[in-house]
């Protein structure tokens, strides 16, 4: 999915200092409250936490019926399995791995010259420019996906690194784009008028002066699309066809079982799938939800 | 000023050569494919066709039955998404215990891949092995529900696992929204005495209608273009009553290797959404022109 919002000028992340304005809640209003929070954590994290309990649990403990609930004992058995027999699944979150780091570099670097220039310098078309990417930021990926594909096939793009990382970053770079340059409207021009008066190249200003500036912003728009390229399906799906190249989504969606889906296994994959999404949002949760809702409204 | 221009083009050019390589020159030729005639090679021998594959579309019962369900799946995850994220961005905007596990919370279910989002719920609608069966039965009233094999169920399924995945992300939308509010507005309508309904109604509400709208068609945008959802947890069926328009363009194309009938679904997708991106990009400039 494809959410983030393009946004206006970056505000800051919300929820953080959010000053209580209805905070003289009578007692009774306070605990219903704290059930409300209580069950919208605890809806958000079960089925990860279910699927977890799942993925230590032995094979005939998984299908026991009546369901068991609390593995007993609890075993690291399907784990095991993962690194030692079905190491294709590790192989698919390398590929992951592999992919999203690239296109995050990728993207940043392309993404954060141009967003540069269109924040920084006035020319004409500039509006233009700015409103067609954030159309195009729009762009169903579903829509690229037979050129895409016939396109690479013909040009030997199709398993590759490589054209996976450049799908990516095409469907992700316009709104990296986007939140980049409304973050570098955010910076003070003085600094870079200084630099320039003692005669810095630009290349040497945006080197010295304005990366180093911008550090927060690149920051929190690498990580968005880095959990995107992770997250991403259909491209996925289509453009690594060849088994020991697919993303981990699209391979562990795929992982064949033998009589049926194997759910122990598959649990597993899951979990250790998602762990750097887990990890990256948990330690960066506020510079992902800043850059994900900065100025989406007033 | 010359060198000033010239160097701003040049930072531009290799961001718009991506563009242009990876988005504008796909989608054109996915445009060109829905108008052209059954070819071995797509890119060296073209044959127009006009509008014969959107009346073979129109003729083909399963892609108008894809619409209905991508519409369908549309109309009522987006408002029931937009009410849930409305509260709890309410509920969020007051001062919490624990603020960082919440926000890790209303982060959470975003921050996960759709397709292994949908893996988990496929695992406990399971029908002989799921939790919710699990927990039903073992009262001994209700008999074993088949959650994910019968229609309509299977579509409700599907939009309940939809509305956990994205009425979080709403409420961070709004959120920002909220707090962007002037206090000064709620203390003197205190002052006044105005009960909290009508605070809610008549300040909160019309000063966060922008950021509605704009959650409300993103939203739309995302939902029109559901893929991974049905593909991982229904696999469109039972049947096709969960087959959305992507689901169905995606196989048009790679299971029945009609890349002319399915690249014109896809255009049919892609006009829808564009509209909808046309009327968000016009609510931004008024919003940020106001």
């Amino acid at each position: 999915m494809r959410d983030p919002v393009p946004a206006r000028p970056a505000a800051p992340p919300p929820g953080r200092r959010s000053r209580s304005r209805s905070g003289r809640a009578s007692g009774r209003g306070r605990l219903g409250l704290y059930l409300l929070v209580a069950g919208t954590v605890f809806v958000s994290f079960f089925p990860t936490v279910w699927l977890f309990l799942t993925s230590i649990k032995s094979q005939a403990q998984i299908y026991a019926w009546p369901v068991e609930f609390w593995p007993s004992p609890a075993t690291l058995e399907n784990y095991r399995e993962i690194f030692q027999v079905s190491t294709e699944l590790v192989r698919y979150i390398v590929n992951s791995f592999v992919v999203a780091s690239g296109m995050t570099f990728m993207i940043l670097a392309v993404g954060g010259l141009a967003a540069y220039s269109l924040a920084r310098f006035d020319y004409r078309g500039r509006f233009a420019v700015l409103t067609g990417i954030l159309a195009v930021s729009m762009f169903p990926p579903l829509a690229l996906l037979p050129a895409l594909f016939d396109l690479f096939l013909e040009i030997g793009l199709l398993n590759t690194y490589i054209g996976l990382i450049l799908a990516h970053t095409g469907l992700y770079l316009p709104m990296a784009v986007w939140i980049l340059s409304n973050f570098y409207k955010t910076i003070p021009r003085e600094l870079e008028d200084a630099a320039r008066m003692d005669g810095a190249s630009f290349l040497r200003i945006f080197w010295s002066v304005i990366l180093p500036l911008s550090r927060p912003g690149l920051i929190a728009t690498g990580l968005i699309v880095f959990i995107m390229s992770w997250n991403e399906f259909p491209l996925a799906l289509v453009l690594m066809t060849d088994n020991a190249m697919r993303t981990a989504p699209v391979g562990i969606s795929l992982f064949p079982g033998e009589f049926s889906f194997p759910w122990e296994i598959i649990s597993a994959a899951t979990i250790l799938a998602i762990v750097p999404i887990m990890v990256i949002s948990a330690i960066f949760q506020d510079r992902i939800i800043g850059g994900l809702t900065a100025g989406s409204s007033k | 000023m010359r060198q000033a221009n010239r160097t701003a083009i040049l930072f531009l050019i290799p961001a718009l050569a991506v563009i242009t390589a990876i988005l504008l020159f796909p989608v054109v030729q996915t445009l060109a494919l829905s108008f052209g005639r059954d070819t071995t090679s797509m890119l060296r021998d073209y044959e127009f066709a006009g509008l014969a594959n959107y009346r073979r579309l129109l003729d083909t019962p399963r892609f108008v039955t894809s619409v209905l369900n991508t519409l369908f799946f549309t109309v009522v995850t987006v408002p029931v998404e937009l009410i849930l994220g409305l509260g709890l961005a309410l509920v969020l905007n007051r001062r919490l215990p624990a603020q960082g596990l919440v926000r890790m919370a209303v982060l959470f279910p975003w921050a996960l891949p759709t397709a292994l989002n949908a893996l988990m719920w496929r695992w406990m609608f399971n029908a002989d092995y799921g939790l919710f069966n699990a927990a039903l039965t073992g009262t001994g009233i209700v008999e074993p529900i088949n959650w994910l094999g019968s229609i309509p169920l299977a579509m409700y399924s599907m939009m309940f696992v939809s509305i956990w995945k994205t009425s979080s992300f709403i409420a961070l939308l709004l959120l920002a929204g909220l707090q962007a509010i002037p206090h000064d507005i709620y203390e003197a309508a205190e002052m006044d005495g105005v009960t909290a309904w009508s605070k809610l109604r008549y300040i909160t509400l019309p000063l966060l209608q922008p950021a509605i709208l704009v959650a409300v068609l993103l939203r739309t945008m995302d939902a029109m273009r559901a893929f991974e959802l049905p593909f991982n947890l229904t696999d469109g069926g039972p049947l096709t009553s969960t087959e959305t328009l992507s689901l169905y363009a995606y196989r048009a194309i790679f299971q029945y290797v009609d890349f002319n009938l399915g690249s014109a679904a896809i255009i049919v997708q892609f006009v829808i959404i564009m509209i909808i991106a046309g009327a968000y990009l016009i609510t931004l400039r008024r919003d940020s022109y106001a």
